[in-house]
């Protein structure tokens, strides 16, 4: 095989493994910077749980494979020592701290913590068997299964729930959060880019589960004053 | 010189500890945020995670210094008495260790939000 | 006939279960075991069923193969069945059958207790599956989330059927728990110390009080639901002051144990099968043991990571996270000690090796996922997806069925004296082994681009068809390796060759009670030196069925075997063991029937019935001490020892007291829901001043604290060898405590309680009633144990039974004065202030 077929094999696969990555649902094909900022540390997790996986495997079969001479009591017992002490306790240790010096750093930046000047703008959202219930607080707007955002502003849910537990998800902008009769929750999602976002229902809430789907519209600044200037007319038309 | 018996109180007596200091660490966060909540801005430097912290190197202490007086008391024993000590030192160790590091977090996350 | 023959008629006529129905009193830990086991494999068939219903609906987007209410039945039913019916049970059975074994005791201590908890297994899974027939299963998940578990969201009787069935199921688990810890801590065989035990005892002994501990607020967070469902007590309501939350917190304080409490045996299996197929003694024996026992603490502290997304503060999160980690720990610890002893020894390519390779790979695999999940915004994105289905089924099938599936090939020429096909096996594993891995593997992605769970269907375009189609087809694959591991292990018995005594050359007890075994384990129980046994002396393996080791009288016609220190391995004394009983199942068929009668919201039948079965119980503790049917003084006494109820610190108080700490978690479990509600639910109200009448609480208290003070004293006399007066004591005891009783009972219903209405009123209601039940116990058994000194039963000479309440009198005493203090005295402390 020449470089150049290697050249088109792997551009091939490139491709289908992007391609497969994508999907309206897809935490790999994130559109937001709550979701944008899990991705490397799920990539990074995944690759060195593949690494010690696969240096588990190898030293696994190596060890099947010695077929040892007997050992004495005393290389068993230094034997043991070292394996344990390296593999049972160091290896978990060493891995779990970078793990955590990748994940602090990102789960503090997830914190709905006040901002320093001004208020986040702020979405309630209720859930109910089965559909979600949007309004805007301090404007008359209330929508079902759909929500509209201005894009590249940090938007604060606010999720509840009438009736059973749901869970509030839109994959490509962020991580989940449970809506609890008599709580409310806080995620702070924001999208990067104009477009529609879908999300759903990940706690099982019931027969109707499967269909509790929304949809996440992120508008630029104008068009986004605009659509709420519209909705507050058609309000008052009503 | 202070030594232990080789009771097999030893072989929980760590994770027991932690058991208590845990349920004592979630109970008295969860508390601290229901009573007298720090605001949310405050950061990691709140009277809250102060006290976690203190709770942490309390049993931290502890339990090191009951891992030394195990690991010290070992070579005393002889047989199934020393098999105790030797798994207690280990459980004493990771009990501390435990202790550590999941009480070490209140340094790093703001306590109620 | 050889002399050996004519002691194994002898010992046969005395331990061999009753012929034809009779069968069905056995109470032999071998049958009862054996029974555990084959109903466990019966159970996972149906809920592979279920799951292969599961992968046809999925196979192809938009299908309506079920609709979505059968679909939620089934998929709940998956959970349960295999949880609760399947997992445990099974390696419950497992462990009944072999602990004896291995420890050279001839039964468990308390065989009654293991036949009754069989049949409380069975009934309630019939229950539990028949609810399925009916097509009225629960249908709001395993997990039996509340609200949506509740009347108003379940108005039909699946939830019931769960709440009932499975808290049936429970009991069982439980006491099969107490009764191992017992028999491995008080029934070795003399100079096993604990250094010396096989190293799956370790494993069964920290999973037993795992359970012990693990299930009872489960228990508890069961009789909520079933009381908030049947009687309108609003515990998860929040507008009454409760909280869905509390739910999911002992749900889970259960929940994640369970994990642990089904992976420690199946890990307990590898570490007993490994040293055998390697020649070589497990590496690192006392780094396993202190993992086991650290993995059994550590696991208890991580049930919040099933709850990360309902909004707990990050901190809280970060510990729970760190604690989810550090389990990685004695975890890693065991893996390589596993690795170090396949490096040190000589492999032996043999059928369990293969599904003990199996197990490396797949719980590997599935451990490092875990270790993902532990992080809180990962976990924040695939929380309830398909990632966390592939996890999940990583650690369970990997860690629990892979090593069952070995032990099961390791031990089968026991059970059977036969050996399977090894092609046959071959083939069985390789199907399991790939179609697992094409079923869960690309089911991690399928979560990473965002399928949640428990959906009934899915439209196309999302990029999840093939794998689902992928994850279908090998579901298939498992079931076709299934089927033909149940093809070989029927034709084995059949067409099996021989195995003579100790075909793998294993180092354990078990292999010296014959393949298959006796009814009675061992003709002598041998004096023991050595952590492998058969290795160090493979000369047992004849001497100890010719009867040439120690308690070889059988002429008495009891069933014995030796209590041992729990340290040392020292001879303490002789056991005696009940024979076959019917106890157990009256008892168990009557629970059935009260069961039933909930189910049915027949009260006043359930009433009556449990009545039924508090007589059968009680009758049950009569047959014990000095009891024409159990040893009366003077019968030809045991020479090596005394016979233990002869003596003071038998096994009946160890079992009190582990039964005691199973109910001392249920009582923190209600403790903690009640501090939970108060410091959480958004409508909690205190009221002003206490429902409950503190001066009548205090007289109540008053009596019960003399009642328990006299009951030691008269327990301390005893134990100084004076009997005089011991009936008028007890009857004194009985007077105290049945004031206490009716005062305690007069102000729980005197008390303007609005259970209906308030979840604080609700709590306290179960508050008092747990009270009430246990004064009642005390109450009524001091009553029996006058009545026993009255025939003779208990004397100076018979001191046994006394010793065993006592525990039971100071648990009372402590639950009473803790519940007055944080239930009654608390609140108004707080209000003050």
């Amino acid at each position: 095989m020449d470089i150049k077929s290697i050249a088109k094999v792997t551009g091939a696969a490139t491709v289908l493994l992007l391609s497969g990555c994508s999907g309206a649902f897809s935490t790999l094909d994130p559109a937001g910077p709550a979701a944008g900022s899990v991705l490397p540390l799920t990539l990074a997790m995944i690759i060195v749980a593949l690494a010690v996986f696969v240096g588990l495997i190898v030293l696994c079969v190596f060890a099947v494979r010695r077929n040892s001479k007997d050992i004495s009591d005393a290389e068993v017992q230094r034997l043991q020592n070292r394996w344990i002490i390296a593999g049972g306790i160091a290896l978990p240790t060493v891995a779990i701290t970078t793990l955590l010096a990748f994940g602090i750093p990102i789960g503090h930046s997830l914190l709905p913590l006040p901002f320093q000047e001004g208020e986040v703008m702020r979405v309630d959202v209720k859930a109910r068997q089965w559909f979600w219930r949007v309004s805007y607080p301090e404007r008359k707007i209330e929508l079902t299964d759909e929500i509209h955002i201005p894009v590249n502003t940090p938007v604060d849910f606010h999720i509840t729930s009438e009736d059973v537990i749901h869970s509030f998800w839109a994959p490509r902008l962020g991580g989940k959060i449970d809506a609890i009769p008599g709580r409310t929750n806080v995620v702070r999602l924001e999208a990067d880019e104009v477009g529609e976002y879908r999300g759903l229902c990940t706690e099982y809430c019931g027969q109707g589960h499967t269909a509790m789907q929304f949809k996440v519209i992120a508008h630029s600044a104008e068009d986004f004053e605009e659509w709420l200037l519209q909705q507050e007319d058609s309000d008052k038309n009503d | 010189m202070k030594t232990l018996r080789a009771h097999p109180l030893h072989l929980f007596a760590g994770p027991l500890l932690w058991a208590i200091w845990y349920v004592v660490l979630y109970s008295g966060q969860a508390l601290g945020c229901e009573t007298a909540p720090p605001p949310a801005n405050a950061g990691v430097w709140t009277w809250l995670n102060g006290l976690l912290l203190l709770h942490t190197l309390v049993f931290a202490v502890v339990l090191l210094y009951l891992t030394w007086l195990a690991h010290r008391s070992t070579p005393a024993e002889s047989g199934n008495g020393r098999f105790i000590l030797k798994v207690s030192t280990g459980v004493y160790l990771v009990a501390t260790i435990a202790v550590l590091a999941i009480g070490l977090q209140s340094v790093i996350y703001p306590p109620c939000v | 006939m050889t002399e050996q023959e004519a002691l194994h008629q002898r010992f046969n006529k005395v331990w061999r279960n009753l012929p034809g129905w009779g069968t069905l009193a056995a109470v032999n830990h071998t049958s009862v075991g054996r029974r555990f086991m084959l109903t466990g494999a019966i159970f996972f068939l149906i809920g592979g069923l279920l799951a292969l219903l599961i992968r046809m609906q999925l196979a192809l987007p938009g299908q309506e193969f079920l609709n979505p209410d059968v679909y939620s039945q089934v998929f709940t039913m998956h959970g349960t069945v295999m949880m609760f019916l399947f997992a445990i049970p099974i390696l419950e059975g497992a462990a009944i059958y072999l602990i004896p074994k291995m420890i050279g005791a001839r039964d468990l201590i308390f065989p009654r207790l293991g036949a009754l908890g069989y049949y409380c297994y069975l009934f309630g899974g019939i229950i539990v599956i028949s609810s399925l027939l009916l097509g009225m299963a629960p249908s709001s998940g395993w997990f039996m989330y509340t609200p949506l578990s509740s009347t108003e969201f379940s108005p039909g009787p699946g939830s019931d059927f769960w709440l009932l069935g499975i808290t049936f199921v429970e009991i069982s688990s439980v006491s099969a728990g107490i009764e191992l810890v017992v028999a491995i801590l008080r029934s070795r065989t003399p100079g096993m110390t604990l250094s010396k035990m096989p190293i799956f005892c370790w494993y069964i002994l920290v999973t037993a009080l795992m359970i012990v501990f693990g299930f009872p607020p489960l228990i508890l967070a069961s009789i909520l639901l079933e009381l908030e469902r049947a009687a309108g007590m609003p515990f998860f309501d929040v507008a009454a002051g409760g909280d869905p939350v509390l739910w999911q917190h002992l749900f889970w304080l259960f929940g994640h144990p369970e994990v642990y409490i089904i992976f420690l045996p199946a890990a307990g299996i590898v570490s007993t099968i490994l040293p055998v197929f390697t020649g070589r003694p497990l590496v690192g024996y006392r780094w396993v043991v202190m993992a086991v026992i650290l993995t059994g603490f550590i696991s208890f502290g991580l049930w919040a990571h099933h709850m990360f997304t309902v909004g707990i503060p990050q901190l809280a999160q970060a510990f729970f996270s760190m604690a989810s980690m550090l389990v990685a720990i004695p975890t890693a610890i065991q893996v390589f000690a596993w690795l170090a002893t396949l490096w040190a020894g000589r492999v032996v390519y043999s059928l369990p090796m293969l599904w003990v390779f199996g197990f490396l790979f797949v719980f590997v695999l599935g451990g490092l996922t875990g270790v993902m999940l532990a992080m809180v915004p990962f976990n924040w994105q695939v929380h309830d997806t398909h990632f966390v289905v592939a996890h999940l089924h990583y650690v369970l099938v990997g860690g629990m069925l892979f090593p069952l599936i070995g032990g099961l090939y390791y031990w089968l020429p026991h059970f059977s004296g036969r050996m399977p096909s090894e092609r046959l096996g071959r083939w069985g594993f390789g199907l399991v082994f790939v179609g697992f891995n094409a079923t869960f593997f690309l089911m991690h992605l399928t979560g990473l681009l965002g399928m949640p769970r428990r959906v009934d269907t899915y439209e196309t375009g999302f990029g999840w068809d093939w794998l689902n189609m992928l994850s279908s087809v090998g579901s298939f694959v498992i079931a076709m390796g299934v089927a033909i591991i149940i093809i070989d292990v029927l034709l084995h018995f059949r067409f099996g060759r021989k195995a003579g005594n100790n075909p793998w050359n294993a180092d354990t007890l078990e292999w010296t009670t014959g393949t298959p075994p006796t009814m009675y384990n061992f003709a002598s129980l041998p004096e023991i030196n050595s952590r492998h046994p058969l290795w160090d002396n493979p000369e047992l393996l004849q001497s100890i069925p010719a009867g040439e080791h120690g308690l070889t009288q059988i002429e008495h016609g009891r069933r014995e075997t030796f209590g041992t220190d729990a340290i040392t391995g020292k001879l303490k004394e002789v056991m005696l063991l009940p024979t076959n009983s019917w106890l157990p199942l009256l008892v168990a068929s009557s629970l059935a029937v009260v069961c039933i009668s909930l189910l049915t919201r027949s009260y006043l039948a359930a009433v009556v019935i449990t009545i039924v079965a508090a007589i059968f119980l009680f009758r049950w503790s009569w047959e014990n001490g000095g009891h024409p049917l159990a040893a009366p003084l003077g019968d030809k006494e045991p020479v090596e020892a005394p016979l233990q109820s002869r003596t003071l610190d038998g096994s009946g108080l160890w079992g009190m007291v582990i039964t005691l700490l199973a109910d001392g978690a249920l009582f923190l479990a209600l403790l903690f829901g009640w501090l939970y509600l108060w410091a959480v639910a958004p409508n909690w109200t205190l009221p002003d001043e206490s429902l409950v009448s503190l001066p009548v609480m205090a007289w109540s208290g008053a009596f019960l604290t003399f009642a328990t003070w006299w009951y030691c004293r008269a327990v301390k006399q005893l134990k100084a060898g004076d009997d005089t007066g011991l009936q008028t004591r007890f009857w004194v005891v009985t007077a105290a405590g049945a004031i206490h009783l009716v005062l305690l009972v007069g102000v729980t219903l005197v008390s303007p309680l609005a259970i209906t209405e308030l979840a604080h009123d609700a709590v306290l209601l179960v508050m008092l009633m747990f009270l009430i039940f246990h004064s009642s116990i005390s109450v009524i058994a001091t009553a029996l144990q006058a009545l026993r000194v009255r025939y003779g039963y208990v004397s100076k000479e018979l001191p046994y039974e006394p010793v065993v309440l006592q525990p039971l009198w100071l648990f009372s005493l402590a639950t009473f004065w803790c519940s007055v203090a944080s239930f009654l005295l608390l609140p108004i402390a707080w209000g003050a202030a």
